[in-house]
């Protein structure tokens, strides 16, 4: 019984892994097979002939390595920011209960509710107006605006799985509230933050319209290389999509830990 | 305290995020490089392409060029939106007269007649000349370059042409035989056509079947002819292998022999004629019996409104439409020439592949070229739909074709009266808007 428990832990193990990694593999395999291997069938599992030729003109083309410090450089704001406001808020949402909460629930989604497609173009009137136009730091706002509202309910459902006793605790103690926030509440938040502002981070990363309609010269990566990858040879298409999702990919494995130390917490 | 310790990289990494947003953010200047013209397109979008534009075609021109590309819904948000704010970054906009037309309307390009005059040497046909006025008295766009739609079959299907037929002066009922035989013998269904999302089908419609079959393309939108033809194109659907309403570009089903024969902007199907340039042939669409319609694809240079570098941009046009450039854009990219220019010899497989294809298509004996719809303005897109829902109704979905072609000719022709387009080639001039019979 208990052999057959380990096979079936094992086979699991390794579905769920195949289900992330069998995708990648077959993405680098089209990044790095060249312009033919791609439409070769049926596919070889192996790399055959391997040619670095598409990789090396996308990092070639000019701008690229400028592209890719606005895409940090946005991706980094909007993280920053989406914490800095929407932990607060979430805070708040979990902690106090005031008149018009749900409402006000509510209307932190309604951000996302208007499609960016119809906003452009007063947008980027009043972002020109307002000098932002053509920056990094416009574009996070943005990005900051569509991460907010996750950002908001997902520290506040954080919030609200911290017992509010261990609080009540530290005052007896002789905290005061803020005190017993950044010593007691902060830290047992903390991993579920880091996972929020993953979150914020994947959001800047992956945005491709108000990126590439706020900017012309500062573009971020994906405003600048997704926007001609879909029409772009297939191998091309590999080679971009491989390009955009190691950094992702780094990212999350930086900082796993604490996505698991949120776990933990959750289980609770 | 545990927690504290075991968690504190989390908030160094935080912490940073935070120091380098708030430290790069403010100091990312808006623009670095003032000197250089830009030049802002929507045409020439892939990758490999841009790089041509930026390291070869461009590349005699004495100042400096900064070539950007955008996919047309946000080049018309950035043309308008620089407009209304009153400050413009792009001193030269390069797209299809189509997404140029708009713009003259909300009052965002400038009457370039001084450029067109100094060009007047270089033999741009009349006929383009008069198109880039976009319907105004003035010059508001210079042709840059050109292309049209071609079929291209792999050279395996060839020994299935029916007897007799001429590949290139095929029929649509030969077409339809092809088609069949192919399908009786492999078993599978391989002509295609670009009906995906992003494809260019309802160019397909306006410019190919319905000129062909009707000799017109919004008047006799429902005549006995339209519906003889959606008729017609129905049965050849049998034929079309059915992943076609996902397919935008053709290059990759046509490498991929997903589809053996298939119609597409010669643009997209050149990735497969350069790589592969033995395994294809080009012709000309089909004809109908009222000629082999075809239609012809302007991409134009215009200046925008108060543009930052407007001498720039004038010497920029004045680069692009020498004929050595021109000779280097077909060359390189496959646009051809919009000036007098004769295409070297030593053409590489694939773009001389192309160029044979467009060359059958513009001088067939029976040709009969339909414009680009001209004075929709921002209705554009409901004019494709019209077609394209036409298309989904009857071939598709199978509904009645009298029936759809009445409901949708009333669709037509509100939008033809809320424009006041007045007729275009091959259809007949009007006085006023374009009647819908």
């Amino acid at each position: 019984m208990n052999a057959l428990r380990r096979t079936v832990y094992f086979t699991g193990i390794v579905a769920l892994c195949a289900w992330v990694l069998v995708p990648i593999y077959f993405i680098a395999l089209g990044a790095f097979g060249g312009r033919i291997g791609v439409f070769r069938w049926p596919k070889s599992i192996l790399p055959t002939d391997t040619s670095l030729a598409a990789m090396q003109l996308f990092l070639q083309v000019e701008g690229v390595g400028q592209a890719m410090v606005n895409s940090i450089i946005a991706a980094c704001i909007t993280m920053a920011l989406s914490i800095a406001l929407g932990a607060p808020a979430g805070y708040a949402l979990a902690r106090f209960t005031f008149p018009g909460q749900n409402a006000y629930r509510l209307l932190i989604l309604l951000t996302r509710a208007f499609p960016l497609a119809i906003l452009a173009l007063p947008l980027t009137v009043a972002f020109i107006r307002i000098g932002l136009y053509d920056t990094a730091f416009g574009v996070a706002l943005i990005h900051t605006a569509l991460a907010l509202p996750f950002a908001a309910l997902v520290s506040a459902s954080l919030f609200q799985a911290i017992p509010r006793e261990l609080e009540e605790a530290a005052w007896v103690f002789g905290c005061t509230r803020l005190q017993a926030f950044l010593k007691v509440v902060l830290p047992l938040a903390l991993p579920g933050i880091a996972a929020t502002a993953i979150f914020a981070f994947v959001i800047s990363w992956n945005e491709v319209f108000a990126a590439s309609v706020l900017t012309v010269r500062n573009r971020t990566l994906t405003a600048y290389l997704l926007t001609v990858l879909a029409e772009s040879p297939l191998h091309f298409r590999f080679a971009g999509g491989f390009l955009l999702i190691v950094p992702s990919i780094v990212f999350i494995f930086a900082v796993r830990k604490y996505l698991f130390a949120m776990w933990g917490i959750a289980n609770r | 305290m545990t927690f504290t310790r075991r968690l504190s990289p989390a908030a160094r990494l935080m912490g940073a995020g935070i120091v380098a947003g708030a430290l790069l953010g403010p100091m990312v200047p808006a623009s670095a490089q003032q000197q250089d013209v830009v030049f802002l397109s929507t045409q020439l979008r892939p990758i490999e392409e841009a790089q041509k534009v930026r390291s070869v075609i461009l590349k005699g021109f004495p100042g400096k060029v900064t070539y950007l590309v955008e996919e047309p819904p946000a080049f018309d948000v950035r043309m308008k939106a620089e407009g209304q704010a009153g400050k413009r970054t792009i001193s030269l906009a390069g797209a299809l007269h189509g997404e140029l037309q708009p713009l003259v309307a909300s009052g965002d390009l400038t009457p370039i007649d001084d450029i067109a005059a100094k060009l007047k040497d270089r033999g741009i046909p009349a006929s383009l000349m008069d198109l880039g006025k976009l319907g105004t008295q003035q010059q508001m766009y210079i042709p840059w370059m050109q292309a049209t739609y071609i079929m291209v079959a792999n050279k395996k299907a060839l020994p299935y042409l029916p007897a007799g037929a001429d590949i290139n002066a095929l029929t649509y009922d030969q077409l339809e035989a092809w088609g069949k035989a192919i399908t009786e013998k492999t078993g599978k269904r391989l002509i295609g056509f670009p009906a995906g999302p992003k494809g260019l089908m309802p160019r397909f419609y306006q410019g190919y079947l319905y000129p062909s079959f009707t000799g017109g393309v919004v008047t006799p939108f429902q005549s006995a002819e339209a519906q003889a033809m959606w008729a017609k194109f129905k049965g050849l659907w049998q034929y079309v292998n059915p992943n076609s309403t996902s397919y935008d570009f053709m290059q990759e089903p046509l490498m991929a022999e997903e589809v053996w024969v298939a119609f597409d902007h010669v643009a997209r199907v050149k990735d497969a004629l350069t790589q592969a340039p033995e395994e294809f042939v080009t012709f000309p669409a089909p004809a109908g019996p009222k000629g082999r319609g075809y239609m012809p694809v302007i991409a134009g240079l215009a200046v925008p409104k108060n543009a930052p570098d407007a001498a720039g941009a004038a010497a920029l046009i004045d680069f692009i439409s020498k004929p050595e450039t021109q000779v280097k854009t077909a060359a390189e990219v496959g646009f051809f020439p919009v000036v007098k220019a004769t295409l070297p010899a030593d053409l590489s497989p694939g773009i001389k592949l192309i160029a044979e294809g467009v060359d059958k298509t513009q001088n067939a004996k029976d040709a009969l070229p339909a414009l680009l719809p001209v004075g929709l303005g921002d209705k554009g897109g409901e004019f494709n739909k019209v077609y394209s829902d036409t298309f989904q109704r009857i071939v598709l979905r199978g509904e009645d074709i009298k029936t759809v072609l009445a409901a949708q000719a009333s669709v037509l022709k509100g939008l033809m009266e809320a424009t006041k387009a007045p007729c275009w080639a091959p259809d007949k001039p009007s006085q006023g808007a374009c009647p819908v019979n």
